[in-house]
């Protein structure tokens, strides 16, 4: 008993020592539901980021070149393809740090949006898109290296001619090791 | 089990407590990242660091015992660095002829020249060095920029502020490290 709770205690020190040197997350990344779509056909999907209170991001287009953009990068597997991805436009602001310059920045809660679309021969099953969103966030006196945040999410390609998909072995696009 | 409940609960208390440690000023929200760095008082780590579109120099802290010196951590991203950038020059020009040397650190992904030239706008006329994750580190991890040491003549940090703060805060602190004459042949930790 006496080992277990010295076990425990190692485990929770190491526990705390990692999580404080990985640091604050300024964006977290809602979990993005599963997506089905026909062979021949294309669906919606998005992914919501919401920025901590109190934080900004750059905008997809922000308005000086040394600023980094926020972006979702997708890995999807060969059968899939992810078009058109839509980001808001940013909102301008300004920053007590700099009242007369105005940012295009994201707050709050940030949808981008993408159509995911089957290739021609694509095989019916679930497959795994992993993606990656990066950002990097402000406050009002500070500015804080630029992060990179996994994602992942099952599309399910169903038959153009049939209702029920044939079970298939999920497929998975490469991870994203950061 | 009493026991080992009490056990739990201590560690607990100190993975708070290992993440609790506030910087001194220029923190005004309480959710910024801490970093512990050198303190105040104690020996500023010695580095070596290419000097951006110095055509291979290298420069290393310890060469400047004996002045006031301000590491300025920054990187072309940083909006907040802008502004103070041009301060900085300013200080530089000011305070330099009574031993103020302020070095800035690139903490950037950005090439030599983007660097160099984005230095070059905003009016720096002291030397940028090409940081490294390791000399990042050795600064606590320079989490948050701007994110700037001032180490004084005997090569101890005197202050640090992360953030943008007003000039005059930056202007004190310079004043405060120029005014520590100590030991001129003690150069900054090994």
């Amino acid at each position: 008993m006496r080992k277990t709770t010295f076990l425990s205690l190692a485990v929770i020190l190491l526990m705390g020592a990692a999580a404080s040197s990985q640091g604050r997350e300024f964006v977290t990344v809602a979990p993005v539901g599963p997506v089905t779509v026909r062979v021949g056909s294309r669906a919606p999907m998005q992914i919501t980021l919401h920025v901590q209170p109190g934080y900004h991001i750059n905008s997809n287009k922000p308005l000086a070149e040394e600023l980094i953009p926020t972006q979702v990068h997708f890995l999807p597997p060969e059968d899939l393809v992810i078009a058109k991805v839509e980001y808001p436009a940013g909102v301008l602001t300004s920053f007590p740090f700099d009242p007369t310059t105005r940012l295009s920045v994201y707050s709050g809660d940030v949808t981008v949006k993408a159509i995911v679309l089957p290739v021609p021969k694509a095989g019916v099953g679930t497959y795994t898109v992993h993606a990656e969103v990066k950002y990097q966030a402000c406050d009002n006196n500070a500015c804080y290296p630029p992060k990179k945040v996994p994602v992942a999410f099952d599309v399910k390609i169903t038959s153009s001619t049939s209702k029920l998909p044939k079970a298939k072995p999920t497929r998975t696009s490469p991870h994203i090791h950061n | 089990m009493n026991r080992s409940l009490l056990l739990t609960t201590v560690a607990l208390v100190l993975c708070v407590a290992a993440g609790a440690k506030p910087w001194p000023r220029g923190q005004q929200d309480a959710n910024h990242p801490h970093s512990s760095g050198p303190e105040i008082g104690t020996a500023a780590p010695d580095f070596t660091l290419k000097v951006v579109d110095g055509k291979g120099e290298t420069m290393q802290l310890s060469s400047l015992q004996g002045k006031a010196v301000l590491v300025n951590f920054w990187a072309t991203w940083c909006e907040p660095c802008k502004i103070e950038m041009p301060w900085l020059a300013e200080l530089q020009k000011k305070y330099g002829p009574e031993g103020l040397q302020i070095i800035g650190v690139a903490v950037d992904d950005a090439d030599a020249k983007t660097i160099s030239d984005f230095a070059h706008k905003m009016g720096v006329n002291y030397p940028v060095l090409q940081g490294t994750e390791k000399v990042a580190d050795m600064y606590g991890g320079v989490e948050g920029l701007p994110t700037s040491f001032f180490i004084d003549r005997s090569g101890k940090v005197s202050d640090k502020i992360l953030g943008l703060v007003s000039e005059s805060v930056i202007e004190d602190a310079i004043k405060k490290s120029l005014e520590q004459k100590g030991d001129t042949k003690t150069a900054a930790a090994k």
